[in-house]
């Protein structure tokens, strides 16, 4: 720094307040001026979804902003249904907010939480029926699980039977999944040789092979009926997962037993409940399936803690709110508002001939399936390159010298525009590899590269949060390198891995620029039903109804797209915001 | 699990060694994918460029001095893309880097930690609002609301979009800096506070200029967030690019224009798909992401090479 005089030095005793108190006013000014005018953009258009205002009979009266000045008069609408939910739904909301933040109580959290996993559970069963409907039928993927238990089985029987043979096992690691997902050789390459064999002009070569597990499955005449197979296929694996949480936090076999039995038996109820509410009993096992028992788990831990009970109440006050306003609005006769962004919307296809009739549904299907294709091919891989720079790459001569290079260039590559990866994706899968135009796995091989940095990135950060006293201790005990990663780094890094990845994947969803490049068309009437097929994505459709002049889609139809969006992205957003904060919180206890 | 490190310990470490050895290949071959993606956009595209450089109807000092885009007349004059990317740069800095600086400042000197811990949060989720989203914000509220300041803005204009550019990349100038600033160690603040000076005095004279390389490092980085920037501008900027017209400064604020980014958009929306117009595209690619490139660099480079170094 110079080394002048500043100039505070030398006019002791003329300290003007006024000057630090503009300045401090200005700062704030400006925090606030960025989020405040982005705040009420959205309400502007949420506004224009929703149309909350536009409901008979509604009260209608003026406020004058300034008491005299009869030219600011604000005309306000209060349709009579909106007082109605707000005294049933919304007084009580907000009493029991202001409970929460006036204790300062953890059932703040705890609200947050119980209200926010089901959402999110309900997003996930939204998302694996979509997968059910437009790609995959239930025999199937209860074909494919099965062969996947079977090379999960054959894996871990060989590190029983034969523990010291590593090259063996890591063969069979290669080879069992293939063998039981796709046969010996994959149906596939026999087709592409035997096309080639028959431009050549010889007859098929590849006659016979070893058929998949799943091929089997397909083909044996004693599939179990469907809902026996759903309950298999959805609820097993989900209760797989949380009933040994429970087991392992209780220290007891027989309350993930519990846990699990529960769960089926309200999958299972289904079919007999189902049918009476008019739902059917499919949506009914995947919804209870993915929901119970996340939410038996999480409100077990606030049970046995003692901790924020009262939030817990949370989505009773909701529910109940919701329910006791709609009955009454029902009963009075009040008029509802008529939305944008209804059951509707997100059904149905975009329609040529009415803005009324025009949905999302197809972008909505083809949205959720680039994820499912981006979190596949790219978390592995940034994973991966995470692992290697944090816990293997060398320091010194040449090879440091590269992973310097490496490191230089995931942090420029996050800052690269992302219509340039779509010109990548363009250049590399359509032009010069000749994938599809406009296909679903186009187009999550773009934007997967574009968050591959993010991901990168935010991996290191959470391998690098593990203390380097657990990895010695680990190679203390004679653990090798990768035992290490395996059994102590990745298990604690994984939280923070998780909250980066769907934070890089909410700027997944939003991107439009290199879906554009690559040739999503603009309008699809059918959902894609597969990766290979040509699709669109929400943010690609919502391009393409910006382009109507019509102030029915300027809005209306774009409103309900662009709110669809942030939803979702909001309820992706707010769960990483949970993990990290049960995170964080786990680290410091 | 106990038999199983038993027999882990007492193995022999050749087989074990091997299982390493590719485990350690395959992390590699992970590491690798980026310099793969970087090697894959200056080859793919920059071979595509030389081929539209090598067209018959492509004149390459033309490229870089004609005054006219126009494909239906085969006119490839980079110049007005260029004029507009410039313009939607400097007007959204405009509004980013003083409103960027002063939130940082804001958040690392005066707000408290609870404040900071509701603002801070806020302000990355501006950042993580799709920019297909500002850009109908800009089209479909913004022009409208501008326009009732009397404003004569047309219904794709520059302004409008500059504004929103200049919002969406707030958080990283105001993030950013204020990660700079916040490393300015206590010591320093105290000892100014020691001489008498003010808090106005110790935000200005000692924190601002002691983390000035990482202020101007998130400024770079934010000025070539706006000049990538495709979404805002390809919705609410029109299709139209014009020469900055220099007779009439304001005129061209209230008028459409296409800068580099949106300019790619509009042809590939096009349907010829070798014509020269299409691979025009790569070349705008190409000099977009050198810019950009360079400018990630420059900044990466400021921020170490010129960091006051504190223990």
């Amino acid at each position: 720094m110079a080394a002048e005089t500043p100039s505070w030095a030398q006019q002791a005793g003329q300290v003007s307040r006024l000057r630090g108190r503009a300045f401090e006013a200005i700062c704030l000014a400006s925090t606030s001026l960025a989020l405040v005018s982005v705040m009420v953009l959205l309400l502007f258009v949420a506004n224009d979804a929703f149309r909350p205002f536009e409901a008979e009979p509604a009260l209608t009266f003026a406020i004058p902003v300034l008491p005299g000045l009869e030219l600011f008069v604000v005309p306000v609408v209060l349709p009579a249904y909106l007082l109605v939910f707000g005294a049933t739904l919304g007084l009580p909301v907000a009493l029991t907010a202001l409970y929460y933040y006036r204790r300062d109580d953890p059932a703040g959290e705890v609200a947050y939480a119980t209200l926010g996993l089901p959402i999110v559970s309900l997003l996930v069963s939204a998302g694996v029926l979509v997968m059910f409907i437009e790609v995959l039928t239930v025999s199937e993927l209860f074909a494919t699980e099965l062969a996947l238990l079977v090379a999960v089985g054959a894996i871990y029987g060989h590190a029983r039977l034969r523990p010291r043979k590593a090259v063996e096992r890591l063969a069979i690691i290669i080879v069992a999944p293939v063998v039981a997902l796709a046969g010996l050789p994959p149906a596939m390459f026999n087709d592409i040789v035997n096309g080639i064999a028959g431009l050549a002009g010889v007859g098929p070569v590849l006659t016979t092979r070893l058929f998949s597990v799943r091929e089997l499955v397909l083909a044996s005449p004693f599939l179990p009926v469907r809902w026996v197979m759903l309950l298999a296929t959805v609820t097993l694996p989900v209760v797989a997962i949380f009933a040994p949480i429970l087991a392992r936090r209780r220290e007891s076999r027989e309350a993930g037993l519990a846990l699990g039995g529960l769960s089926m038996i309200v999958a299972a109820l289904g079919l007999v409940a189902a049918p009476a509410l008019g739902v059917g009993s499919d949506v009914w096992i995947v919804v209870a399936s993915v929901t119970v028992p996340p939410l038996a788990v999480y409100v077990e831990g606030v049970v046995r803690r003692r901790e924020g009970m009262a939030g817990l109440a949370f989505p009773l006050v909701l529910i109940g709110g919701a329910l006791a306003g709609w009955l009454l609005v029902q009963q009075v006769g009040f008029g509802m508002p008529d939305p944008w962004l209804d059951w509707g919307f997100l059904t149905n296809a975009h329609s040529r001939f009415s803005a009324e009739k025009t949905g999302i549904y197809p972008p909505l299907v083809g949205s959720v399936m680039m994820l499912f294709a981006i979190v596949i091919l790219i978390f592995p891989v940034g994973v991966g390159a995470a692992i290697y720079l944090e816990e293997y790459a060398p320091s010194q001569g040449l090879a440091g010298k590269f992973v310097t290079l490496i490191e230089i260039n995931i942090g420029n590559l996050a800052g690269v525009p992302s219509v340039v990866y779509g010109l990548l994706g363009l250049a590399l899968f359509i032009r010069f590899l000749s994938m599809p135009v406009g296909a679903i796995i186009v187009g999550a091989l773009a934007v997967g590269l574009l968050i591959l940095p993010i991901v990168i990135i935010s991996a290191q950060e959470a391998i690098r949060a593990v203390p380097d006293s657990h990895r010695e201790a680990s190679y203390g005990m004679g653990a090798t390198r990768w035992q290490t990663i395996r059994d102590v780094v990745l298990p604690q890094a994984f939280p923070g891995i998780l909250t980066g990845t769907i934070l890089a994947l909410g700027r997944a969803i939003g991107e439009t620029a290199p879906l554009l490049m690559i040739g999503m068309p603009a309008i699809v009437r059918r959902a894609p039903d597969g990766f290979f097929a040509t699709g669109s994505a929400m943010p690609r459709q919502i391009f393409r109804w910006s382009k109507e002049f019509d102030p029915l889609y300027r809005h209306g139809v774009l409103a309900a797209g662009v709110v669809t969006l942030l939803v979702v992205l909001l309820i992706m957003n707010g769960t990483a915001i949970i993990l990290r904060n049960k995170f964080q919180r786990e680290e410091t206890a | 699990m106990s038999t199983e490190t038993a027999d882990e310990i007492t193995s022999r470490p050749s087989e074990r060694a091997t299982v390493e050895r590719m485990y350690r290949y395959v992390f590699f071959a992970c590491a690798s994918v980026s310099i793969a993606v970087t090697l894959g956009i200056v080859g793919l595209l920059g071979w595509n460029a030389v081929e539209f450089f090598t067209l018959p109807e492509v004149n390459p000092v033309g490229f870089f001095t004609g005054t006219e885009f126009l494909l239906s007349r085969d006119q490839f004059g980079v110049l007005p893309l260029l004029t507009g990317t410039l313009l939607v740069t400097i007007i959204s800095a405009m509004i980013a880097l003083p409103i960027g600086t002063a939130a940082a400042v804001y958040l690392s000197e005066y707000a408290s930690d609870r404040a900071r811990s509701v603002l801070k949060p806020a302000l990355e989720i501006l950042a993580g609002i799709p920019t297909v989203v500002y850009g109908i914000f800009a089209l479909v509220y913004v022009t409208p609301f501008l326009r009732t300041f009397g404003f004569p803005l047309n219904t794709f204009n520059v302004l409008s979009a500059s504004v929103m550019v200049g919002i969406m990349i707030i958080p990283m100038v105001s993030s950013l800096s204020e990660d700079a600033m916040s490393a300015v160690p206590d010591s320093l603040r105290q000892a100014a506070y020691g001489m008498g000076a003010t808090k106005f005095e110790v935000s200005t004279g000692v924190v601002i200029p002691a983390a000035i390389s990482g202020i101007f490092s998130s400024y770079i980085l934010a000025l070539s967030r706006a000049i990538g920037e495709t979404m805002i501008v390809a919705v609410a900027m029109g299709s139209r690019s014009r020469m900055f017209d220099f007779a009439n400064p304001l005129q061209n604020l209230w008028e459409g224009n296409q800068p580099m980014t949106a300019a790619m958009v509009q042809i590939n929306s096009a349907d010829n798909v070798s014509g020269p117009g299409f691979l025009s595209m790569f070349a705008i690619g190409m000099t977009l992401f050198v810019v950009t490139f360079l400018m990630n660099l420059a900044s990466n480079r400021i921020a170490a090479r010129y960091r006051e170094e504190y223990e």
